[in-house]
C-alpha cells in the first residue's frame, strides 16, 4: 500500500493549468506563470532532445506533472520493463508534481494501438491492474493517479460498473484518481450512463487531478457518437458537469487539454481562466460541505 | 491463458482489420452495431498513425501529395505495426518500405529523402553530450594512439545519397515553392543537434568518410588510413582539428584487440 495523500496534494490549491503541446513551448518559456501549472504527455519527452531540456528549464519555472499514455496498466501481458524504466528516469530527472496514466489497455501480441481502449470490468481485470499500478508505483517509488477513460464500447460480460471498479483500484493499490470530467460526459453518452451518478460513486478522497477537454460529436451507425478528440473548448455540458465534480471533490489542480486542431496558446489560458472563475464560484457558494478541501 | 489475454487478441486482431468476426459478440452495442463500435476504435489506429508520421515525414508527404501519403502509410501500417509505445520512434523504417512501394517507383529519389527525415527527427530526440576538449588526449600514451576509438555526438547522423535530397528538402519544405534539378548529381549530408535546433549540411567525401568510419566506432589510425587511401591529398590533422572544434568529440576509449581495416562505408 502506498501513502496517496502528502504525495498527491499540493499545499494550495493552484490556477487551473494547460496540457503542454510542442508549438506552444516557446511562448510558454517565455512566461512561465502565463498558467498555474503544465501537463506534457511523458511519452513525448522521453528522448532526450531539446525538448526534453526546455522542459527541465520550465519546471524550475513552474509545477510540472507527467501524464503518461503508453504504459498500458490494463495489458494482460503486463506492463514494459523498459517503459516502466524510462518513464522512472523521467520522473526523477523533473520530479513532477503529479503522475498519472490511464485506466486502459494500449498493446497486445506486442503491438501498440496508441490508443486508450476499455478494459471489461471484471474481478479478473481488477486483480490484473491492481498488479500493474502495484509494479508502477513501487518501480516509481511514488503513488500515480488512474484516469476514469473515454468509452466508445462496453463488453457484455463486465460485472462491476467502472466508478466502483475504481473504487476496488484506489482501496487495492493506494493510487489516486485523476477525474476527466469531459470522459465522463463522452462515455455516459455512449454507452448510457448517468454521468452525476458516475460522479458521485467516485471515491472523493483519492481525486487529485480534474482534466477538462473538448469533444465532438459523429455520426455512426444513425446515431451521434461522442468523439473525445481534445480539438475544442469545453463544451456547455461538461463545464456543469465540472461544477458537480468540483462540489464533490473540493479545488483540485484542474487542466485544460487541447492536443489537436490547436489554436493559440491565449485560447487555452481563457478556457483556464473560465475554469478559475468557475470553481471560485462554486467554492464559495458551499465551502462547508468540503470535508476533503484542505486549503482552501 | 487469461480470459483478459485472449479478449485483447482478439480486440487487436480487430483494429488490425485482420478478423473482426470473433470479437464481435463480447461487445455490447448499446444502440449500436458492436463492429461500428469496434471501428472507431480501428479508425483512430490508423488515422493517429498517420499524422504522426505526417508530422515526422512533411516532406515526403508534400513531394506524393496527402492522399498518396496516406495510401502508402496504410500500408507501411500494415507490414510494421508500432511495437513501442512511444510515437516518436514508429516510422523508423518507413524509407525501405517506400524503396519497395511499387507505387513509388517513379520517385527514385523519394527513400532518400524520407532518410533525411528521420535522420532529423532523431537527431531531434537524441542526447547533447559534452564535447571534449582536443587537449583531452593528452592523458593519452602515444603507444595507444592506434587503438584510439572516438565517440562522437549521439545525434550525429550521416546520409549519402545519388539525389540531392538536401535540395529537394528545402524547396519542398511547408511554405516553400522552388524547384530543384535532380540531374545535378547527390550529396553527402550531416545531420546533428546544433544548440536547440537540428542542422544539416553537405560534406567533402573523405571528411565524410572519416565521420562515417569513426560513427561506426573504427580506430582513428584505421579510419585516416582508408580515407588517405582514397584522398592522398587529405590532411588529417586539419580533419581533427575540425572534429574537435565543432564539438562532434564527447569521448574515447581504446580498442581492446587488432581491428580489421574498414571496407565499406554505411550509406
Amino acid at each position: 500500500m502506498v501513502e496517496t495523500r502528502d504525495h498527491a496534494k499540493p499545499a494550495t490549491p493552484l490556477a487551473a493549468g494547460i496540457g503542454l503541446r510542442a508549438p506552444h513551448l516557446s511562448e510558454v518559456m517565455a512566461n512561465p506563470s502565463a498558467a498555474g501549472w503544465y501537463e506534457v504527455h511523458a511519452e513525448n519527452y522521453m528522448g532526450h532532445g531539446p525538448a526534453l531540456r526546455a522542459l527541465e528549464r520550465l519546471r524550475q519555472m513552474s509545477p510540472v506533472s507527467l501524464h503518461g499514455v503508453g504504459l498500458s496498466l490494463g495489458s494482460a501481458e503486463g506492463i514494459d520493463d523498459d517503459h516502466l524504466d524510462r518513464l522512472a528516469r523521467l520522473v526523477e530527472r523533473l520530479e513532477p508534481m503529479r503522475v498519472s496514466e490511464h485506466l486502459s489497455w494500449s498493446a497486445a501480441d506486442g503491438i501498440y494501438f496508441n490508443d486508450l481502449m476499455p478494459l471489461p470490468y471484471t474481478e479478473e481485470a481488477l486483480d490484473l491492474v491492481a498488479a500493474n499500478v502495484e509494479r508502477a508505483q513501487a518501480w516509481l517509488g511514488r503513488p500515480i493517479l488512474i484516469e476514469n477513460p473515454s468509452s466508445y464500447l462496453r463488453y457484455r460480460h463486465s460485472t462491476i460498473a467502472e466508478p466502483e471498479f475504481l473504487a476496488e483500484l484506489v482501496r487495492h493499490t493506494g493510487c489516486g484518481l485523476l477525474c476527466d470530467v469531459n470522459n465522463i460526459h463522452v462515455s455516459g453518452r455512449n454507452l448510457g450512463f448517468d454521468s452525476s451518478a458516475y460522479l458521485a460513486a467516485l471515491p472523493a478522497a483519492a481525486v487529485g487531478e480534474i482534466h477538462l477537454a473538448g469533444h465532438h460529436g459523429n455520426a455512426a451507425g444513425g446515431r451521434e457518437v461522442l468523439i473525445d478528440d481534445h480539438g475544442s473548448a469545453v463544451a456547455e455540458t461538461v463545464w456543469v458537469l465540472y461544477a458537480e465534480a468540483l462540489d464533490w471533490f473540493g479545488p483540485q489542480p484542474t487542466l485544460i487539454e487541447w492536443d489537436c486542431r490547436l489554436p493559440a496558446l491565449s485560447v487555452l489560458l481563457g478556457e483556464a481562466d473560465k475554469a478559475d472563475a468557475l470553481a471560485r464560484h462554486v467554492l464559495q457558494e458551499s465551502p462547508q460541505e468540503k470535508p476533503n478541501v484542505e486549503a482552501a | 491463458m487469461s480470459k483478459l489475454r485472449d479478449l485483447q487478441r482478439a480486440v487487436g486482431r480487430g483494429i488490425l482489420g485482420h478478423d473482426q468476426g470473433s470479437i464481435v459478440e463480447a461487445i455490447l452495442g448499446d444502440g449500436l452495431d458492436p463492429a461500428a463500435r469496434l471501428q472507431i476504435y480501428a479508425n483512430h489506429y490508423r488515422s493517429s498513425l498517420t499524422e504522426a508520421l505526417k508530422e515526422i515525414y512533411p516532406v515526403v508527404c508534400r513531394l506524393v501529395d496527402e492522399r498518396f501519403f496516406g495510401f502508402a502509410v496504410d500500408r507501411y501500417i500494415d507490414s510494421s505495426p508500432p511495437r513501442k509505445p512511444c510515437l516518436f520512434e514508429f516510422g523508423d523504417t518507413f524509407a525501405d518500405f517506400l524503396a519497395g512501394f511499387p507505387p513509388c517507383r517513379t520517385l527514385p529519389y523519394l527513400p532518400d529523402v524520407a532518410r533525411l527525415e528521420w535522420a532529423i527527427n532523431a537527431a531531434l530526440h537524441a542526447p547533447a553530450d559534452v564535447p571534449l576538449e582536443a587537449g583531452a588526449l593528452a592523458a593519452a600514451a602515444p603507444a595507444d594512439y592506434p587503438r584510439l576509438v572516438f565517440r562522437l555526438q549521439p545525434s550525429l547522423r550521416l546520409i549519402a545519397s545519388p539525389w540531392p535530397v538536401d535540395l529537394i528538402w528545402q524547396a519542398n519544405k511547408p511554405g516553400a515553392e522552388d524547384s530543384v534539378d535532380l540531374d545535378q548529381g547527390g550529396c553527402r549530408l550531416e545531420i546533428r543537434q546544433l544548440g536547440e535546433e537540428v542542422v544539416f549540411r553537405r560534406l567533402e567525401p573523405a571528411e565524410f568518410d572519416l565521420r562515417g568510419f569513426l560513427a561506426a566506432g573504427q580506430p582513428l589510425e584505421a579510419a585516416l588510413a582508408a580515407v588517405l587511401k582514397t584522398d592522398p591529398m587529405f590532411d588529417p590533422a586539419m580533419a581533427l582539428s575540425r572534429l574537435f572544434g565543432e564539438g562532434l568529440v564527447v569521448g574515447y576509449a581504446f580498442a581492446a584487440i587488432e581491428i580489421p581495416q574498414p571496407t565499406e562505408i554505411l550509406p
